[in-house]
This record gives C-alpha cells, structure tokens and sequence, in this order.
C-alpha cells in the first residue's frame, strides 16, 4: 500500500472522509442560477494569492532590497505593509466601491475613507522615521 | 527536466522559511479560525432556519445543526457576530504569511510523485482555495461591494463547509509534520528551506512581531464598530464607525424605509398592527398600543456585519400583545413586514424570544418616536437577536 499509493491507509482514509464532504458541499448550490459565478470565484481564489498579490509584493519587496539592503529596510517595509494590509481589507470603502449599495441601505457615505487611510499611512511612516532616527543608523 | 523559475529550488532564498515557522504560524492562525468558523456555524443557527421565513440556504440541502438559539443574554449574538468578523480581520495577516511560508510547494516537480501526492495536491488546493474565498467574500460583504454578483450568504455557508472540511483533512494528514516540527525546531529537514539563503534582514520573531502589528492594525482600525460608544469613531475604517448626530434616533441604520419601500401612506393614520392567535384576529391602532402597558429595556441591535448599537426602547412586551389576542404564553410569533419586496420581510421567533420579559414591539427608543428609518410606526426588538431579524415597520404577528 505504502510503496504504490505514497503514503499510510491512514491518508487515503482521511481524504476520503473529507473530499465527498467537500463534494457535498459544492452539489448543494450547483443548479442555481448564481452557481457557475461561485465557482470561477473559487478558481480564482486559489489563484489570485499564490500568483498575483505574492509575486507583486516580492517584486516590491526585492526592490526596496536593492535600494536600501540590509536591516533598515525594515523602516520601510513594516509601515508599507502595515498600510498595504488596511488598503487591502478596506479597499471597497477607501476606493468607494460599495458605496452605491452602502448609501441605499444604510444612508451613509464612504465620504474621507480614502483620505483616512492617506493619513494613517503618514503617521505609520513618521513613527517608523523617528525610529530609524532613534536607533535605526547605529544597526 | 525541472522547468526554470519558480520550479528550482534555488529560486527561494527566503532564510526564514522552514517548517517550524510555517507549523507556528499555522497553530496560530487554527486557533483563530476555529474562532471564526465557530461563531459563523453558530450565525448560521442564530437565524433559527428550521422556523417560518427564516431560512436563506434551503433548508432541504442544510447540514442539521439548528437548535433553539436562547434570548437569555442580550449580548450573546453581538459577541459571536463580533467575533466572528474582528477575529476573521485579525487572521487575515496570518493566512497571508502561512501562504507565503510554503509558497515553493506551489512549484514542486514533479507536481506529485505519488497517488497520495496528487490527492494530497487537490485537497490543499481546496483549502486554498476556500480560504481565500471566504475571507475576500466575507469583507466584501461587510462594506457592502456586492461585485461577485452571487447570494453571499448560500455562497458563504457552502464555502465555509469546503473549509472546515479540507483543514480538517489537512491538519490529520500533517499532524505528524507539525509534531516534528515542533520538537526539532530549527533541525528539521525540509523542502521548505532555502537551499543557498539569502543574508537576513528580518529574524522569525521579527516576522511574526510584524504579522501581529498588521492584525492588531486592523482589529483597531475596525472594532469601534463593534464595541459603540467612545470607541465607535476611533475606528477610523470601519464601515459603521458614524456617530449620526445627538437625537434619539441618531444611531446605525441597517436598512432605509426608503431602501425598503415603506411610504409615508402605509405608517400614516391608516396604520393598524394585526394579531393573530388560532382563528381570532385583532386589529389595533398605534394610539392603542400606547395606551397598552409600556416596558423600556436597554437592547443592542448586532448585525451579521459585526456592528452593534445600544439603544432604550420602550413598547409593548410581545407575551403581553400575545395575551391581548388571546393566545397563552406564546410558542412563537411569526412577524410580517409592511415591507412589500426583499428577503427577510417575514422572521419567525422562537418560543424564549417570544415570552422574554425584555422582547418588545418597540414604539419608542431614547423616549422619542421610532423614526421611519427605524421602523415607525412600530419595530421588533429580542434580546440575543441577529439584528435583521428585529423586523421593522410591523404589519402583523402571529402568535403560535
């Protein structure tokens, strides 16, 4: 069993626990008119960490590298993830983009989210600055 | 022959990948979205979907875990709802690291060397997958961009169930991994670490002391929403974080009687709540149902999106409308909307909600008028309720 199939009976029962399951799952909602949007949306989730924002950060990443090698570019890239991150999560209020649906339910506006987020991105890189004043040039 | 790129292992230089990391950073992100999963499968029960009205996902295709969700304590689906969308904000840098941590298996060649490999291959591209998804729709959904044109709540539940489902599968297959992991720390062999690494700039602790700041980051940067009070405008990207105005009825507003289709006409002096009870009907007006004993309690309103507001309603308690048209202590009130079109117009509650001394048909809150945003002429308030469930501009009840 282990020679051909690669592993313990142990794992082929596992898998076989949990992929009808899975199956199950996806069955439920596969004759409805919305079905075939929830799985291209589930395609694309495999994808769309592992081959767009991953090799885009490291791309920036290696880049900052080259401009500032070494530790301090831990002054740079711990503000510009911790902005990237909220720009991340909170796209759809900063770029507006649920608004239309927001006002009609909820009558309020996505008004000074953009702007916010401007502003927490200086305040993270002035305390990274201060930092890198205070202890950051002696490392 | 291994294609170039990615697919050699001397392409990933990281020093800092390795097993022990990604088996750290994988028992911290379990912990949280156990959390997570949790208090969604109890949202799901929280809706009560065996009852009237009430189910989204069709009951027929339902995984059996409904049961009689307690009205004891106000705050119980303001905690779960509030856990389950910080805590899900708060896993999301975690996740991001745990997939950065095995980023060269994406690219292992031969992509499976063996049956159990390729099986093994399909299971994580599952868990990836539905990882993904549940978080990208779930934040979505709590800023209300609707992009995927989809019903997130069917789409949400079934995905929710591939996840649970495939890190279950994933965590028994690992397990012996992860145990190794832990007892030889930085002496494990592994695939996951760089053949010729990079010069460090950044140390494991120094990893995990940046993914921390980035949940922290967007716990605070969303929790006032949660919490209300102070706390509400310090969250400076949360989608609830307005404070309306000084009024009585200046707080959060799940849905516009405009948004709902509720004119001026259908609350006027035309206006009569309906009770049943077996076959008997009772029609009252407003000025009736002030005239009935009035009861003021202190109640939040937590919506599945993770916002709260407290507020002090006063009206008629809902055991005392049920006496009033002839029923005993009630095993449940079906509740109708005015509301001509869209889900959840019609709810029923379960007997605990029904009988609780604190549940209301509220017709003031803060001492005022409701406000038609708020359901005037008379609104649905429960202890323990999920927010949407407290029906506004109520046109019946029917008391079981």
């Amino acid at each position: 069993m282990r020679a051909r199939y690669g592993a313990s009976p142990l794992h082929l029962i596992a898998h076989l626990v949990a992929l009808p399951l899975v199956a199950w799952a996806l069955l439920q909602f596969i004759d409805r008119p919305d079905a075939l949007r929830i799985l291209v949306w589930l395609a694309l989730s495999a994808v769309v960490h592992d081959l767009v924002l991953l090799p885009f950060y490291s791309t920036l990443d290696r880049a900052g590298q080259r401009a500032a090698p070494g530790p301090a570019i831990n002054y740079v890239r711990v503000p510009a993830l911790i902005s990237g991150l909220l720009l991340l999560v909170f796209l759809p209020a900063i770029a507006n983009k649920g608004e239309p649906s927001f006002h009609r339910v909820s009558g309020l506006t996505y008004d000074g989210y953009f702007a916010r987020w401007l502003l927490i991105t200086a305040v993270l890189f002035a305390v990274s600055g201060g930092l890198y004043l205070l202890r950051g040039r002696t490392t | 022959m291994t294609p170039p790129g990615p697919f050699r292992p001397s392409f990933w230089r990281s020093p800092l990948r390795g097993p022990w990391l990604t088996a750290l950073l994988g028992s911290v992100l379990l912990v949280l979205v156990t959390i997570v999963a949790v208090t969604g499968f109890l949202s799901h029960a929280a809706y009560q979907p065996d009852l009237a009205g009430n189910a989204i996902v069709d009951p027929g295709r339902d995984l059996p875990l409904s049961f009689t969700w307690p009205a004891g304590w106000s705050y119980l689906y303001a905690v779960t709802q509030g856990l389950h969308v910080n805590v899900g904000l708060v896993a999301i840098p975690f996740l991001l690291a745990k997939l950065w941590s095995v980023i060269p298996r994406l690219f292992a060649w031969p992509p499976a060397a063996s049956p159990a490999q390729a099986l093994e291959r399909l299971s994580i591209g599952l868990l990836v997958a539905s990882s993904v998804f549940q978080f990208v729709t779930g934040v979505m959904n709590i800023q209300y961009w609707y992009a995927f044109r989809f019903n997130f709540v069917v789409a949400h539940y079934y995905g929710a169930i591939v996840f649970v489902a495939s890190l279950a599968l994933h965590i028994v297959v690992k397990m012996p991994v992860i145990v190794r992991a832990y007892r030889e720390r930085g002496a494990a062999r592994s695939d996951l670490v760089a053949l010729s690494p990079a010069d460090p700039t950044i140390s494991r602790r120094g990893l995990f002391a940046v993914v921390g700041a980035g949940s922290l980051a967007l716990l605070l940067a969303n929790v006032g929403e949660t919490v209300g009070g102070p706390f509400r405008r310090l969250s400076l990207l949360a989608p609830r974080r307005q404070v309306i105005g000084p009024g009585p009825n200046d707080f959060q507003v799940n849905k516009t009687a405009r948004a709902a289709g509720i004119s001026a006409d259908m609350t006027g002096p035309r206006y009569r709540l309906a009770l049943r009870s077996g076959g008997r009907e009772l029609s009252l007006a407003r000025e009736e149902l002030l005239a009935m004993e009035q009861h003021t309690a202190t109640l939040p309103i937590a919506c599945v999106e993770g916002w709260t507001t407290t507020q002090e309603w006063t009206g008629v308690r809902l055991a005392d409308l049920a006496r009033a048209a002839g029923a005993g202590a009630p095993d449940g009130a079906l509740v109708r909307s005015l509301q001509q079109h869209g889900p959840l117009r019609i709810v029923t509650l379960n007997g605990p909600q029904a009988r609780h001394p604190d549940a209301l048909l509220a017709l003031k809150v803060n001492g005022a008028d409701l406000s038609p945003d708020h359901g005037y002429p008379a609104r649905i308030i429960v202890p323990g309720l999920p927010g949407v469930h407290n029906t506004k501009w109520v046109g019946s009840i029917e008391f079981a």
